[in-house]
């Protein structure tokens, strides 16, 4: 065993890997960027234009001393995620992971009934689009980014599930005082579907690409503190054993840990991320 | 929140670990780990290979970095009694790592007479024992103080084939054989993680599993080792997605994981190494 050298550097050291994110420039996707740059890896944030990932990806790089990459793509075209990897392969010769972190996640517009997210009243364009973002811009960015790294004989996929892949959202959550059952908001449909899609493409690609030594994980993240109403936030917390939400910055260690070395020996694996919620 | 950089946020500094079967197989490579990244070790092991471990150890990390107590875990009022030693002068420990098991003829393995049809009471009862009842009684002794300081993580070390069964077809015309009472075992410590992260994550403690899959031991040095070149690990190899066994170093980075404030909203879990085993 003296061959052993388990030191923490090693193991989930990321330098010189470049690490491509979807979503880049959104709120999680910036924690995993920050996660990446501070293993000494270097992030590239896909995002769309109006998430502005080149300004991100400049303010993360002068924030944490290191390089990063942005870049505007829309995931939900083919072409464009293309393009994408033949620019970064032109500048950085290849690609070490891809972590697939984009979803829609759609918000009660003013002016809008909050009754509009129920079964009933879903609106198909916003089905259509959740799908669209969630997993067929997924599945585009694997196709592309994980065909070069099964070229290249080596890599990752990290995709961002979500604890509602594997249980119920509790709609008694959501509820709103003062509305009819029929009128109370709920957790989109869309939701649950789009992260239980990504657990079975997760396990899909793992076997696929397995004997080119592209691993495929995923992480099932809980709900996230930033900022929700208190007595949401008490609902939720009595439903979590550590009886706390996640705080921000708090999943920057299992993504480290599964795009190194240090998980090199996982593949297909789902990884719950969420105080114990699943567990009781 | 703990520290951003790689190395801070795995890091066990100033963590006391506490390592039963410290000088098994895989017990080696995790104590190792634990101390390159800056825990102190208390290592748990019978006799015979204790000391000599302990004193290769304190060579290497120092005198104050390793203590070693001897015991015979099936003796269970000695086991009581060394964890009661333990309690007296460590005081708080903040990791337990429940990585003992006997594997050998004892508890069925390898021996024609350890299958369904004719394993015993006794090879049932040293399998319980080992797979789950071990493990509650460090937890039971160790967890007050983790209680009462709010936090503490307990990482159970379990097998695949407390999710999955072995398939006969992979002892077929072997001397190898994998007993029932092992895989009873094993599914039973991992309902105890369930159970632990439950009712003592409201105090702040954690309890997660590590689910190996084949990390045959091939240093040729115990009961259970298998020779490298033995026909028995190509088919371990060809039912894996990866076309490989695991080495001991590739459940370092799962360890170090759970183990360190990186996991710091992981509980209940189940952490799958398999190199995809189970995935199909």
């Amino acid at each position: 065993m003296n061959s052993a050298r388990p030191a923490v550097a090693s193991y989930f050291d990321l330098s010189g890997r470049t690490i491509v994110i979807t979503g880049g420039a959104g709120l999680l996707g910036l924690q995993h960027a920050e996660a990446i740059a501070l293993a000494g890896g270097v992030p590239v944030l896909l995002d769309l234009a109006a998430a502005d990932p080149r300004g991100r990806a400049g303010e993360l790089a002068e924030r944490c001393g290191r390089d990063a990459v942005g870049m505007t793509v829309d995931i939900t075209s083919l072409a464009d995620v293309q393009r994408a990897c033949a620019e970064l392969i032109a500048s950085r010769r290849r690609i070490d992971g891809l972590i697939n972190n984009a979803a829609n996640n759609p918000k009660v517009e003013a002016g809008q009934k909050e009754s509009w997210t129920r079964v009933e009243n879903f609106p198909l364009d916003v089905w259509h689009a959740d799908i669209s973002v969630g997993l067929t811009g997924a599945f585009n960015c694997s196709r592309v980014f994980g065909a070069q790294m099964a070229t290249q004989g080596a890599g990752v996929i990290l995709n961002i599930a979500s604890d509602l892949a594997l249980i119920s959202p509790d709609q008694r959550l959501y509820r709103k005082p003062g509305l009819s059952d029929d009128a109370q908001p709920v957790k989109p449909i869309s939701y649950s579907v789009v992260k239980a899609g990504l657990v079975g493409m997760t396990r899909y690609l793992a076997t696929y690409w397995a004997p080119m030594n592209v691993r495929v994980n995923a992480l099932c993240p809980g709900g996230m503190f930033n900022g929700q109403p208190p007595d949401f936030v008490d609902r939720l917390t009595s439903l979590i054993p550590l009886g706390r939400m996640a705080a921000l910055g708090e999943y920057r260690g299992a993504v480290v840990f599964m795009c190194s070395d240090a998980s090199s020996y996982m593949t297909g694996a789902v990884i719950s991320i969420d105080g114990g919620r699943t567990v009781w | 929140m703990v520290g951003l950089s790689a190395h801070q946020l795995f890091s066990l500094d100033g963590k006391t670990v506490l390592l039963t079967g410290a000088t098994g197989f895989l017990g080696r490579t995790f104590g190792r780990a634990a101390l390159e990244n800056g825990a102190t070790v208390i290592a748990l092991s019978r006799p015979e290979r204790l000391s000599r471990q302990v004193q290769e150890w304190r060579a290497e990390f120092g005198e104050s970095r390793v203590r070693g107590y001897a015991v015979d875990m099936y003796d269970l009022p000695q086991l009581e009694s060394v964890l009661g030693q333990i309690v007296d002068r460590e005081g708080f420990v903040e990791v337990v790592v429940n990585n003992a098991h006997e594997l050998g003829a004892k508890t069925g393995f390898n021996t024609p007479h350890g299958g369904l049809e004719s394993a015993t009471h006794d090879q049932w009862m040293r399998n319980l024992t080992a797979g789950v009842y071990w493990a509650s009684v460090v937890v039971q002794r160790l967890g007050p103080a983790m209680k009462e300081h709010g936090r503490g993580s307990i990482v159970n070390i379990a097998t695949m084939y407390g999710l999955v069964a072995p398939s006969p077809s992979l002892y077929t015309g072997t001397e190898f054989m994998n007993p029932p009472g092992y895989s009873a075992g094993k599914a039973a410590l991992l309902a105890f993680t369930r159970y632990v992260a439950s009712f003592w994550g409201p105090h702040g403690v954690r309890s997660n599993a590590i689910v190996p899959g084949p990390f045959s031991n091939t240093d040729g040095d115990s009961e259970n080792a298998v020779g490298r070149d033995d026909p028995f690990l190509e088919r371990l190899r060809e039912r894996t997605c990866l076309r490989r066994i695991g080495a001991p170093n590739e459940l370092v980075g799962a360890l170090l994981f759970l183990a360190s404030d990186a996991s710091s909203f992981v509980t209940g879990q189940a952490l799958v190494v398999d190199g995809g085993w189970t995935v199909t």
